[in-house]
């Protein structure tokens, strides 16, 4: 990557992953988080909650699969045995926004999974998952206005289950079209190991589920083979931005022990700023590679080549067409350093 | 070769201290089963002695007397019993002693018995007309459980009446399946929480209750989502019973074809059994705290070892402090039961 593109990116990708995680300026109602059992979810909606609670967000958890409620959480809403109707209306009145000493309080609605509720098969037959997602972000009741960001989580490794309809688009089509920004997650020690794999034009490795070796759910031992200690997520951002340009990002989230919970800097980084993904380039290699090293002095001095340039070559002056024989002569103006010689030269 | 302790060291922390409303979730396969680490768990919550006072443990023991619910869909109580026998636990006495309950899920859970008053009528060939549930029936115990193809006509309140009967010394409850879909699982947790609440009511403040079900995934298979009972509503059901107890043990098979022949990479179309086992077991994985996954050894059979046993962190919220350290070891049963731990190169 070009040196001037990657500090481009630098300033203004690193603005924007700061403003999706710490929901500013609603620059993403819906954010997708696409996980696996090889980079769970869990550190990136602490990560959530951390900066929502920094900034006075009020936090909703729509618990699909977590039983108690964690730090930070506001509200937890249990989906145990609910319809989603139920679901939808306990969300909207978790929260009650203070009109008048507060109009416009942010909130963040977090859901931790949503397989769940596309595989059960307990839900209602008008169930229809773009108005659910939509009824949190916009609620019906227009009183006051709230800034709503939904973080909505999907393990990619939890298989569907076939649609009724073959004609209705799988709920991940749903969901990756509806989405505003799409995370992927992936373990950081194992784009290190692809990444190495593929340096050496090798076949990259799996992990886990992929492996698809007998008993193997889950791969991810903390020491990795030859990746050290490669520790933090690494997000894959697929932003939307309203004009409909995509932006495409990789990032690199530290793992929490690493910073403080009061830590207001941005702690994200691209992928491509790390040392250990991107290893510094050594001086003398890029040095080296624009003169071949000799005893004898091959280049030019700027004045040389001015002169070279400035030379007639003998065909162009063959052009001019002045007869037969006439062109195609050697025109040499003499320089200062130049001496006549009678015999050799003629003018 | 020596007789092993009953608690392998390496083992020793990982089934001894287990947090609050935290899920252990086991995974085994046909080569590699685990009633051996489920025993380690009974033996690490029930045995009165410390035998890990060397290891640092004896605190964590002392003051916490644990209780635990065994709940087995795949094997009887005699079973049980014996295995521990060798490791030196009576279930029978502790089952006196209010420390241990066990809720047989195997003998009788698709089976009447003779003495209710509605005799397993055959009905005539009319299974497809019939709205009625055709349930599959049990073989007794010591046979392979298998299917007969006799269906079986749930009597609700005739087969929950037994339950009064005077139960076989130990075996604190039996589970019937009965009805159909959400509400036969409503029936079965009820039972078990009866039980759980039954130790419960012994308990002192500090007290600890491990719930343990093994092989839960068997109702899974052996009903259908044809019936109203997917992966969404078993894992459902499942924190339903997480809920009450301190900590949970689950161990669910993930032979290969149950995992992978309903992943999208296959690219084949998974029956519906295949596709619910995948999604119960990965979106259980997600939500647990450690898995340990049990496999044969991949280079083939060993004399002197029997299996690998990984542990992982799974994707459940954990907290900070929580630091669960992964690692792989071969395990080795030998004849008397005794089981080894230990790394790979170490003997």
């Amino acid at each position: 990557m070009a040196p001037v593109n990657l500090s481009h990116r630098r300033t203004h990708n690193l603005l924007l992953i700061s403003k999706l995680l710490s929901l500013r300026d609603t620059a993403s109602p819906l954010t997708l988080v696409l996980d696996s059992l090889e980079q769970p979810a869990t550190p990136l909606l602490k990560e959530y909650i951390r900066r929502a609670k920094l900034s006075k967000v009020h936090v909703t958890l729509i618990a699909f699969e977590t039983l108690k409620q964690p730090e930070g959480v506001d509200a937890f809403i249990s989906t145990r045995r609910k319809s989603t109707a139920d679901i939808a209306k306990e969300v909207n009145a978790a929260y009650q926004p203070a009109a008048a000493s507060n109009p416009s309080r942010r909130r963040l609605i977090l859901i931790d999974s949503i397989n769940p509720l596309l595989n059960s098969k307990r839900v209602e037959p008008g169930f229809h998952l773009p108005s659910f997602l939509g009824s949190f972000i916009a609620p019906t009741s227009a009183s006051a206005k709230v800034d709503a960001s939904l973080v909505v989580t999907y393990h990619q490794d939890v298989p569907e289950a076939p649609q009724p309809n073959p004609y209705t688009p799988s709920p991940i089509s749903v969901l990756t079209y509806l989405a505003t920004s799409i995370m992927t997650l992936h373990s950081f020690s194992h784009v290190l190991a692809q990444k190495a794999a593929r340096d050496r034009s090798l076949a990259p490795p799996v992990f886990g589920l992929e492996e698809e070796q007998e008993g193997i759910l889950l791969s991810r031992l903390d020491r990795l083979a030859g990746t050290g200690t490669a520790e933090g997520i690494v997000i894959e951002l697929e932003h939307r931005r309203k004009s409909g340009r995509g932006v495409l990002e990789w990032y690199l989230l530290p793992p929490a022990s690493r910073y403080s919970p009061q830590h207001l800097k941005e702690v994200v980084t691209l992928l491509d700023d790390n040392v250990l993904y991107n290893p510094p380039m050594e001086q003398d290699t890029a040095a080296g590679d624009e003169e071949p090293t000799s005893t004898f002095e091959l280049g030019l001095t700027d004045r040389q080549r001015r002169e070279r340039e400035g030379v007639v070559l003998p065909y162009f002056d063959a052009q001019h067409g002045d007869g037969p024989g006439e062109g195609g002569r050697i025109l040499y103006d003499m320089g200062e350093e130049d001496d006549f010689d009678e015999e050799e030269d003629e003018i | 070769m020596p007789s092993q302790p009953p608690l392998p060291p390496l083992l020793a922390p990982y089934v001894s201290t287990l947090p609050d409303s935290s899920l252990t979730l086991i995974s085994s396969i046909l080569g590699a089963t685990s009633n051996w680490l489920v025993l380690r768990f009974l033996y690490a919550a029930l045995s009165s002695a410390s035998p890990n006072a060397a290891f640092g443990l004896d605190e964590l023991q002392n003051g916490a007397k644990k209780k635990v619910v065994l709940v087995s869909f795949m094997r009887s109580y005699d079973f049980w019993k014996t295995e521990a026998k060798r490791l030196g636990l009576d279930l029978t006495r502790l089952a006196d002693k209010k420390q241990f309950a066990f809720v047989d899920g195997l003998s009788e859970l698709f089976y009447a018995p003779a003495a209710t008053a509605t005799p397993a009528s055959v009905s005539p060939a009319g299974m497809g007309s019939s709205p009625r549930t055709t349930l599959p029936m049990r073989s007794p115990p010591g046979a392979v459980p298998g299917r007969s193809p006799q269906p079986v006509r749930p009597t609700a309140t005739a087969v929950r009446g037994n339950l009064a009967k005077p139960a076989e010394s130990g075996i604190a409850k039996k589970l019937h399946f009965t009805g159909r879909g959400l509400a036969s699982l409503d029936a079965l947790e009820a039972d078990i929480s009866s039980v759980i609440e039954q130790q419960k009511s012994s308990m002192e403040d500090g007290d600890e209750l491990l719930l343990i079900i093994d092989q839960p995934d068997l109702l899974l298979a052996a009903t259908s989502p044809s019936m109203g009972i997917g992966a969404t509503e078993m894992a459902e059901w499942i924190t339903g019973l997480q809920q009450r107890a301190h900590a949970t043990v689950l161990t669910l098979a993930t032979d290969a074809p149950l995992i992978h022949n309903a992943s999208t990479m296959s690219g084949q179309l998974a029956t519906p059994i295949e596709t619910e086992h995948a999604a119960l077991a990965i979106g259980l994985a997600h939500r647990a705290r450690s898995v340990m996954q049990l496999r044969t050894l991949d280079t083939g059979a060993a004399k002197d070892v029997s299996g690998v046993l990984r542990i992982s962190r799974g994707g459940g919220m954990i907290t900070e402090e929580d630091n669960l350290e992964e690692r792989e070891a071969l395990y080795f049963i030998q004849r008397d039961g005794g089981v080894k731990v230990f790394g790979r190169g170490e003997s």
